[in-house]
């Protein structure tokens, strides 16, 4: 009998815990039990119209507790804090600490054994990085659905403003230099700039699109080469492009140095120094790891051996430092299996980068001004789903099968910016790449340019509606789930 | 240093070269029947995705 406990329920978490219940049977012996501080899994990537008031939460998240009892899946209502990877001296199997966050025990603890492990613990949003920012500080967030509850209603405000007849300037970005998530801020200033159309009043807002990117479409992965009609393209002059079109304005290579009441101050790449006062400010903090502990039996701290300075979990990558030009594909992991413990994995956002896709930068200060490279909803679905085939051939067949890969280096990523609420009127700007870390050994311009495209039109609107409703599906089990793809 | 002028906010991206659709370009973008077709490509592209990299 094995016990195989998954620590998130986000898309990676409970994809790989979906997955191996299915694989290893109902009725099986083995259990597998998830652990997550919320009650409620979220489509994170629909928080975007919560955030302009065009879904409200209850459409976006859905209680987790039934549907693992209905798939026979354990589930704690509790956050991990540190692992026992060798066992303690009590016993040699691995284990985890938790805390719990609800179900009647909040704040109790409980030691839980482990024979696999799956690190899905997602992102820290590590607002406290930079100083005011954030829903507790002077700007807003989409990153959960209450979060973006609160930026609808802000915004609602702004566009009374603006009905009232004032001028009103309004931000959207990155508030950190080493943030990650560009597809997200790009996709909100979109649903924005529609908003402020649909109610009249885009003629008196200042839209500005700040951001760590040194050039327009970069989204953390280098930008990309496009195809059409005949000529190479770039996702900059598609981003720039939509931009002039709809009168967003762009600042470019910000690092965000604080938010103070209506200012965001920023340092540009060239080592200057800027002020921009605004009115609404959404601007996504910088992710780090959720801050797991490590120790060896005799309760030695190892957390520096599992876990990268960042606080993501290390895993099967070459962590080597080496300049740009030396970056390769197979640098990225395909097992996600940590180093010395082939039953612990970390998929999804958890996982530790082995460096940046887009190229480093620093300003003339020596201040990091690059994005962190992104780990999005397909690939995150796609590596749990690896992980849980790997775990359940090793129960089935031994602890030496083989694991199972999956390299981001072989792997798309779809993001689609589509706003308005009819299917005859919405309009959409969607991306598709693949794959999403470049290979240059592979394809001359790095990606595959069959299937690396941006398109504008209403139908990516469709697109958008069809996925949100599709991964609802998926995630809450039912009728053929196992058929759409991740 | 810090900018005096705060409501300028500093440096922004001069996109005055950046190309613009045309009317027929933003027609194609709203027609039913061709925006049918580009639904069909996407998740065509999605699919061939999702075999040559799950
Ligand atoms: C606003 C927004 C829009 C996005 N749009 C898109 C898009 O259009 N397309 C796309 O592909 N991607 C998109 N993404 C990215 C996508 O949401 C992520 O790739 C995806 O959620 C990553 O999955 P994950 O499982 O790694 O992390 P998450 O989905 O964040 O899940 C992490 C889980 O771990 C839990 N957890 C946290 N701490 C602990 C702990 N200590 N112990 C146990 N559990 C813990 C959390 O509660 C959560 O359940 C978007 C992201 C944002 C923020």
């Amino acid at each position: 009998m094995a016990d195989v406990v998954i620590l998130g329920a986000g898309i990676s978490g409970h994809t790989a815990a979906l997955h191996l219940r299915r694989k290893l049977g109902r009725g099986s012996e083995h259990t597998v039990t998830v652990v997550s501080p919320n009650s409620k899994w979220n489509w994170i990537p629909s928080n975007i119209w919560v955030g302009v008031g065009k879904m409200g939460k209850p459409d976006v998240v859905f209680p987790l507790e039934p549907v693992y009892r209905k798939k026979g899946i354990g589930f704690r209502q509790a956050k991990a804090v540190a692992l026992w990877p060798e066992g303690d001296a009590d016993d040699p199997r691995g284990a985890v600490d938790v805390e719990y966050t609800g179900q009647g025990r909040a704040g109790t603890t409980e030691r839980i054994r482990y024979d696999y492990l799956v690190n899905a613990t997602g992102p820290k949003l590590r607002f406290e990085a930079t100083p005011g920012l954030g829903p507790d500080g002077h700007s807003l967030s989409v990153c959960t659905a209450d979060h973006a509850t609160e930026a609808a209603r802000s915004l609602t405000e702004t566009i009374e403003r603006l009905r009232a007849g004032e001028e009103q300037t309004l931000v959207v970005g990155m508030g950190h230099g080493t943030c990650t998530c560009e597809g997200a801020a790009f996709e909100y200033v979109f649903n924005v700039d529609h908003e402020l159309r649909e109610a009249g009043v885009r003629d008196r807002a200042r839209l500005v699109y700040l951001t760590n990117e040194e050039r327009l479409g970069d989204f953390g992965v280098d930008g990309m080469t496009f195809e059409e009609q005949g000529f190479q393209t770039s996702s900059e002059m598609w981003t720039a492009s939509l931009f002039r079109e709809r009168g967003v304005e762009a600042i470019l290579g910000a690092h965000v140095t604080k938010v103070e009441e209506g200012v965001v101050h920023y340092e540009t790449l060239d080592g200057e120094f800027h002020a921009l006062a605004f009115d609404f400010a959404m601007l996504l903090p910088p992710f780090g790891g959720v801050g797991l502990a490590a120790y060896d039996a005799e309760g030695g701290d190892i957390t520096d051996r599992l876990f990268a300075p960042s606080g993501f979990m290390k895993v099967d990558a070459d962590y080597t430092a080496k300049p740009y030009e030396e970056w390769r594909a197979q640098d990225w992991p395909e097992t996600y299996q940590t180093p010395g413990y082939d039953n612990i994995f970390a998929v999804g956002i958890a996982f530790a980068p082995p460096h940046q896709i887009s190229r480093p930068r620093t300003s003339a200060n020596g201040t990091p001004i690059a994005p962190a490279p992104p780990r999005t909803g397909m690939p995150s679905g796609v590596m749990g789903k690896t992980a849980a085939m790997t775990i359940y051939d090793r129960i089935k067949h031994g602890a030496h099968a083989e694991a199972h890969r999956a390299s981001m280096a072989h792997m798309g990523a779809a993001c689609v910016a589509s706003a308005g609420a009819d299917l005859r009127t919405g309009s959409a700007a969607a991306m598709t790449m693949m794959p999403v870390v470049p290979d240059y050994a592979r394809y001359p311009t790095g990606r595959d340019l069959a299937a690396t495209r941006g398109e504008i039109g209403l139908s990516g609107h469709w697109v958008k509606l069809m996925l949100h409703h599709l991964f609802l599906h998926k995630a809450k089990a039912r009728l053929g789930w196992q058929f759409i793809p991740e | 240093m810090t900018d005096k002028t705060p409501a300028a906010g500093g440096p922004v991206a001069d996109l005055s070269t950046a190309p613009l659709p045309t009317e027929d370009t933003l027609r194609k973008r709203r027609s039913i029947p061709l925006q049918l077709a580009r639904f069909a490509a996407y998740n065509a592209r999605i699919m061939r995705m999702v075999i040559k990299g799950h």
